[in-house]
């Protein structure tokens, strides 16, 4: 197996994660770049290129809320939970909890 | 400046969205980009320039990609329509392959008599057919575009397969049990090919429709070259294939909708129900025109050799065409009817 489809198994691994992960980050209002961050200091690391049109996507999704706020002279953009995303979380990681046992048991 | 350039390059990833999220997706960008540069400033502790700038956007990536991750994939034809454009294109090229071979079989016939031009009406048949492939193609893949790109427009959520969730599996369908809503296959198809095959003939081989009044001249006189051939409409008829035309296009891509989802919606109803009576509005004014009819007595009378045959004859034809037409709109409005029927019906 090559370098590169071992990365792209690896991907699709991760790919799977990302939006519970992303979203357990966004109880309290983020912007883009320090949720980046954030992720990185947990060793998960997202690149921009993924994670900025999830967020949009999310938030058409309505499980996001966002608004644009000024702040040092600079509009950014906040993104956090919406009603149906806090409502939503719960269940996801309980369904979470569900596939690691479940993992555990198959591995 | 840095700004400047970072001003340029979300422009550059702007002109490639679409034009509602654009101004959105450009601010956001814009401030992600900002933020960079100004946590690398932090980092190495120097003023942000322009050097640092560009490394920055060569991080973040070219513009195309850029834009690309908020667009998705687009496709001419996309995966979702593209086993039911297989499938009429199959449908269009079997249509005109057989027409062609029609005509090819026709100019063959007519030139017994003359020779001299055989291979010169050959290759015009040849081109002929080459022409009408391409045209064909043409307007299907135009159609088929403009279909795509309506979806992509409206959002339609594509899944795995590369089709869209509508309607639930349902085991039953396949006991053949139909229900009033399901979209019978076989008709659809039959009626999709027989204007596909309206069009291409009343449009590109509209000599066809003729005939050749007597081979007796043949026999008098021994030779082929005494088969004449007659058009059997006239101008004024074909002043109204245009309208026929439409009707017919319409119908066609009604039916690929049709089968494309496989139960009638109300809007699919009703339109149904306006494309019949455009149809019917269309074959009444026709009744009105005088004479749909080319031919003429004294055409006639040459061609067989017989003045009152050609007089029964050209009755015949001329009573024909209307009969056929008066044909068309009883058959169309008992078809009406029974659409309008099933509509309310089915709404219960």
């Amino acid at each position: 197996m090559t370098n590169e489809s071992f990365d792209n198994l690896i991907l699709e691994l991760r790919r799977g994660v990302i939006v519970l992960a992303v979203l357990s980050q966004l109880e309290k209002e983020q912007y883009g770049y320090s949720l980046i961050n954030g992720l990185r200091e947990h060793n998960l690391e997202i690149d921009q290129g993924t994670l900025y049109p999830l967020l949009r996507r999310l938030e058409s999704q309505g499980l996001l809320q966002s608004n644009w706020r000024i702040e040092s002279d600079r509009p950014r953009r906040y993104y956090m939970l919406s009603n149906e995303g806090r409502k939503l979380l719960p269940r996801l990681k309980e369904e979470w909890a569900g596939i690691v046992s479940l993992m555990k048991k198959l591995l | 400046m840095s700004t400047n350039l970072i001003d340029t390059y979300v422009s550059e990833v702007g002109r490639r969205l679409p034009g509602k999220t654009r101004t959105d997706i450009e601010a956001e960008i814009r401030s992600i980009l900002q933020d960079m540069v100004d946590e690398r400033s932090q980092k190495t502790g120097k003023p942000v320039d322009e050097e640092m700038t560009l490394q920055v956007l060569k991080e973040y990536g070219a513009p195309e990609k850029v834009a690309a991750t908020y667009t998705g994939e687009r496709y001419l034809i996309g995966p979702r329509l593209y086993p039911v454009f297989a499938l009429v294109l199959r449908i269009v090229l079997l249509v005109i392959g057989t027409l062609a071979a029609i005509g090819l079989g026709i100019a063959v016939y007519q030139m017994f008599g003359h020779p001299q031009n055989a291979f010169e009406t050959i290759l015009k048949a040849i081109a002929n057919f080459g022409t009408s492939v391409m045209t064909a193609l043409g307007n299907i893949v135009l159609i088929f575009a403009i279909m795509e790109w309506a979806l992509f427009r409206a959002g339609v959520k594509v899944d795995v397969k590369g089709l869209p969730q509508i309607k639930e599996w349902d085991p039953r369908v396949l006991t053949k049990v139909s229900t009033p809503n399901q979209v019978k296959m076989g008709e659809t198809i039959v009626e999709t090919v027989g204007c596909f095959a309206a069009i291409v003939i009343f449009n590109f081989y509209p000599q066809i429709i003729g005939f050749t009044p007597s081979l007796n001249s043949v026999f008098e006189n021994g030779t082929w070259s005494s088969v004449s051939f007659i058009p059997l409409l006239s101008q004024a008829f074909f002043h109204y294939v245009p309208f026929l035309s439409l009707v017919w296009s319409m119908t066609i891509i009604l039916n690929i909708v049709l089968l494309r989802m496989g139960y009638w919606t109300i809007l699919t109803r009703v339109s149904t129900i306006c494309l019949k009576v455009f149809g019917i509005l269309i074959a009444f004014a026709m009744l009105a025109v005088p004479s749909l009819v080319a031919v003429n007595t004294p055409a006639l009378v040459s061609a067989l050799g017989d003045a009152e045959g050609a007089r029964i004859l050209m009755t015949l034809l001329t009573q024909g065409v209307r009969v056929a037409l008066r044909i068309t709109i009883i058959g169309g409005c008992i078809d009406l009817i029974r659409a309008v029927y099933r509509m309310v019906t089915a709404v219960k």
